[in-house]
This record gives C-alpha cells, structure tokens and sequence, in this order.
C-alpha cells in the first residue's frame, strides 16, 4: 500500500505544477498574436500553416502543459502514487516542452527544417520523458479507480497522439512523407483532443466534482464503462478514417454520442449539486459543458457540409478544453499556494479567495467567451477577427496575471518568519 | 454493520451536506448561519475524534505504525480545526468574504483529506482490523464527544 501521497514532505513541490502554469498563458498571448497578425482568408483552412502553428500554441503550449502540470498535483492526491524524481523531471521536460514547442512554431511558420528537427528531439524529450514516468507511477496503484483508469487511457493516447505528431512534424522535413500528411493529421488531432484531453477531463470529473461541489456522484455503470466506449469509437475512428472513410461517420457518431452525454449529465450533476455557492470556477465549468455539447453537435452536422465549417467545431471543442482548464486553474493555484504556506507553519494566510481578484477574473471569463463567441463570427464575417483576437489576448494576459499576482503571495509571505516551526512534522 | 470503511466514509458524506447547508444559509444571512456552523463543526469534531480516539489507536496498536498515515491525519485535522475556528471568528466578526474565503479552503483541504483516507486509510484499517471491525464501529458510534 502506497502511502507517499499522505506525506506532506513527499508530495510533489509546489514549483513542480506551477512552473506548467505559469507558462500556459504565455503560449495562449502567443496564439492571439499570430491570430491578429495573420490574413483572416488563410486561417479558414484548417491544413494552413497558420492555422496549425496557432492550433498547437494552444494545444500543446496551454492545454497540455496544464494537463501535464496536474497530472504532477494530481497523482500523489487521486491515485496515492509519487512521480520518480519529479522535481528534476519537471523541470528539464518543462524546459525541454518550451522550447521545443517555439522551436516548431518558429520551424513550421518560417519552412526551417533546422527548426522542426530540434523541436522534435525537444518534444520526444520532454513528452516522453513525463509520459513514461507517469506511467511508471500509475504501474504503482493499487487502488484502480475509474479515474485512475482515465489518466491511464488518456495517457495512452497522448503518447500515440505525440508519435504521430513526430511524424507530421517530419513530414515538414522530408518531403517524400507529405503524401500521408491528411490522413495522419485526422487521426492525430481526434486522439490528441478527444483521447488524451477529453478522457483526462472525464475522469478527473467523476471524482473531483462531486468533491467540490457536492455533487450527486456518477452511476457505477458510467464511471466504469465510458472511458471504454469512447476509446473503442476513437480506435475504430482511427480504422475507419484510415480504410473504410465512407463508414467513419459512423465512429464520429459514437464518439459525440459519449461526449455529449458527458456534457449534459454533467451539467445536470451541476444544477443538482448540493453546495449552492456560484463562483468563477462553476461559471467556467458550465460553459465548458455548452461548448462541449455544441461542439459535438455541429462535428455531426458538419459531416453534411463535407467539413466545411470544421474550423467552427474545433473553436467549439477547444472552448470546451480551455474553459475547462481555466475554471481548475482558479481554484488549484490559490489552493496549492495556501496548503504549502499552511504545511510550512504559516497560519496568516490571506484565504484563497483573497489571492485572486473576483472583478478580475470575472473579466477575464466574459472577454474569453466573447472572443471565442467573436471568433466563431469571424469564420462568416471576417472583418471582425482582429478586435476578437485581441480581446481573447486581453482576457490571456489578465489570466497570466491573475495567476502571478497569486504566486507572488506565495514569495511574499514565504519571506517573512513562519508562526509555527514545523520541522518536527518533517 | 457496516465495515469501518463504509461507516466512515458515510460520515464523511454527512458532513459534506452539513458543510453545503452551512454555507447556503451563510449566503443568504451570516447571522442566521450560526447555528447550521455549529451544526458542521460538531458533525466534523465528532468525526475526528471517532478517528483519532477509536479508530487510529486500534490500527496503531494492531499495525505499529504510530508515525504513518495516522500521523498525518492527526496533522490535517489540526490544520482543519483551525480553519473551522478562524472561519466561526469570521462569522462573529460578521466578514463575509472572509468566511467564504476560509470555506472554499476547508473545503478542498476537507475532500483531498477524506479521499486519502477513503481510497488508503480506511482500506487498510478494514484489512487490518477485519475481525474487529464490528466492534470498532461499536465504539466509534457510542463514543462521546470531549
């Protein structure tokens, strides 16, 4: 029986999540820059090379660093288990993620083979480097829950979802490769978003909103069986879209059915949920449900329109991810931040809703939804894009700053002398 | 009966809808909230002390781990009852933002500890004190509070 996640001094240091969500906003700016800076007409195709570099400051610069900065928390918490050296781990992938992701923006924008190859070395690095070791502490649970379950499943893809970024990456290098380049991307974009995001999110959402918010729990039959189901539609997605693309709306069907229940029971475990209190995370946790459901919808509906309005629906699910993200954001960093300071003796903690301005976060929530709202808009009436682009880096910057304003508490009162000496708990 | 698993992990969800009906009746009116405060920290107090006086010692005597997980526990209830008592001076100082500041913090320290104790603690004990377990459950229901 693993009891690392007990211990305070072994859980992981606070520097370890923080790090990854100190840099996500940053990436998110970036995503809003080159929006503003790009021609409206290219960024209607999703195969565009703007289109793309945009797509992945999101993907693996805000959503995966996020995921992968909880992961870091959330091990030693939900599953009882410890990373292996995760202070060193953290810190060299981090670095390693960083600049790989620059590196490939800068590679695939600018056509510098150079670039695209160090960002793969970069990227094996630091992906692989914390896939594996995740793995190798989730090889140590016990206890396999449903959401222990789900970290596992969406790891599995988010290691397929990588290697076949590596390779749509090279194909930028090796010409010889562009041939497979679509019907790689399909796949590779469905697992990344569905598989490795969308699972991770279902499978924290059992346990951590009935937690939180208590909620009415998830049925046993869904908690153990939808994690199954959709990665058996995203596996025969994969197939279909490869062999048989007449029948893949079929898989595409299985795959929004899954969803979309997932958006609307959670939205009913929300609206049935014991504990009244509304605050921003709530707010952010119900739009990603709506993003959620539309999205699914106009994925299904699209298929009449022979994915003409597919740059609609990823708007729509990455809506969905981010706000998702965002919501946990404004509820982990202000409570990692007062648990150590408590776990160091600190008792005069300003509490958590003091480390983050309400009026500021409420801000940053109703200039995300506008942009994206904006950006939906754009794909029909472009001359709109640029104010949308920059409210959606408005709302990222009050972001990043909400989060440093939080942090900065924690250095702050890190510096001044503990009220209980607790070197005798170490 | 119920195993020491189930049975405390019960109380948890008890105290959990304690907690929520706390902070509905603190929403509306910190003056009114008084009584359902009262009403959760007594709830958790029990709790606690069902744990520290009954159930940790028998694991403690039957495992020999007096600096293990029990420990730790020992520990977050502490750091909780402080919150529970900075958040009834919250309400005597009629400070809002304050008390909400202060539950939202109990809250998610409350779950991140009860699912330790849930999905690690509890388990072994049920393991390891099986044979006793009705026994165990016994006294943790008729024992009173200090």
């Amino acid at each position: 029986m693993q009891f690392n996640g007990l211990s305070l001094e072994q859980a992981p240091p606070i520097s370890a999540p923080l790090r990854f969500y100190l840099t996500a906003p940053l990436f998110a700016i970036l995503a809003g820059v080159l929006t503003l800076l790009s021609d409206v007409s290219v960024l209607q195709s999703r195969y565009s090379i703007d289109a793309i570099v945009i797509t992945h400051a999101i993907t693996i610069g805000f959503m995966s660093f996020v995921m992968l900065g909880s992961l870091t928390q959330m091990l030693p918490v939900l599953a009882g288990v410890k990373m292996y050296r995760v202070d060193f781990i953290t810190k060299i992938s981090h670095l390693f993620l960083v600049f790989g992701t620059l590196f490939m923006l800068i590679g695939l924008k600018f056509e510098m083979a150079l670039f695209n190859a160090i960002a793969i070395i970069l990227l094996a690095s630091g992906f692989l480097a914390m896939i594996i070791v995740i793995f190798m502490a989730i090889k140590k649970v016990k206890n396999f829950t449903p959401t222990v379950r789900g970290m596992s499943v969406s790891l599995v893809f988010a290691l397929f979802s990588v290697l076949m970024g590596f390779f749509l990456l090279f194909s930028y290098i090796e010409p010889e490769m562009a041939l497979y380049r679509n019907i790689v991307a399909n796949t590779h974009s469905v697992w990344a978003i569905f598989g490795f995001a969308g699972v991770l999110i279902v499978g924290v959402t059992f346990q951590v909103l009935p937690m939180f918010y208590v909620a009415p729990k998830f049925k046993d039959f869904y908690q153990k069986r939808v994690v199954l189901f959709i990665s058996f539609s995203l596996i025969l997605w994969m197939i279909t879209s490869l062999f048989f693309q007449t029948y893949s709306v079929a898989a595409k069907l299985w795959i929004v059915i899954f969803f979309a229940s997932f958006a609307i029971v959670f939205l009913q475990k929300i609206k049935n949920r014991k504990r009244k209190i509304s605050d921003i995370t709530l707010l952010y946790y119900k739009a990603s449900t709506i993003f959620l459901a539309l999205g699914s919808l106009f994925w299904i509906i699209d298929e009449f329109y022979l994915s003409e309005h597919i740059v609609v629906v990823s708007i729509l699910i990455g809506g969905f991810i981010l706000s998702i993200m965002i919501g946990m954001l404004y509820k982990i960093v202000p409570f990692l931040i007062w648990f150590h300071l408590n776990a160091m003796g600190y008792m005069s903690i300003p509490t958590m809703n003091e480390m983050i301005d309400k009026k500021l976060a409420m801000t940053q929530f109703t200039l995300f939804i506008a942009s994206l709202m904006g950006f939906i808009l754009s794909y029909y009436f472009n001359a709109y894009l640029s104010i949308f682009a920059m409210a959606f880096i408005i709302s990222m910057v009050i972001l990043q700053y909400n989060i440093i304003t939080a942090v900065l508490i924690y250095k702050r009162v890190k510096k001044t002398k503990p009220d209980f000496d607790m070197s005798a708990f170490a | 009966m119920s195993s020491i698993k189930e049975y405390l992990s019960h109380d948890h969800t008890r105290c959990d809808e304690l907690f929520a009906k706390m902070e509905d009746s603190a929403s509306k009116s910190l003056s009114d909230a008084k009584e359902s405060y009262e009403e959760f920290a007594k709830a958790t107090e029990r709790h606690f002390q069902m744990e520290e006086r009954v159930m940790f010692v028998e694991f403690e005597a039957k495992t020999g781990m007096t600096e293990g997980p029990t420990a730790m526990m020992r520990h977050e209830h502490a750091q909780m009852r402080s919150l529970a008592k900075q958040m009834s001076e919250a309400l005597e100082a009629g400070d809002k933002d304050k008390f909400f500041g202060l539950s939202e913090t109990l809250m998610i320290l409350m779950q991140q500890h009860n699912m330790k104790e849930e999905q690690m603690l509890y388990t072994m004990a049920q393991q390891h004190l099986s044979a006793e377990a009705p026994r165990v459950v016994d006294m943790m229901e008729s024992m009173i509070v200090e």
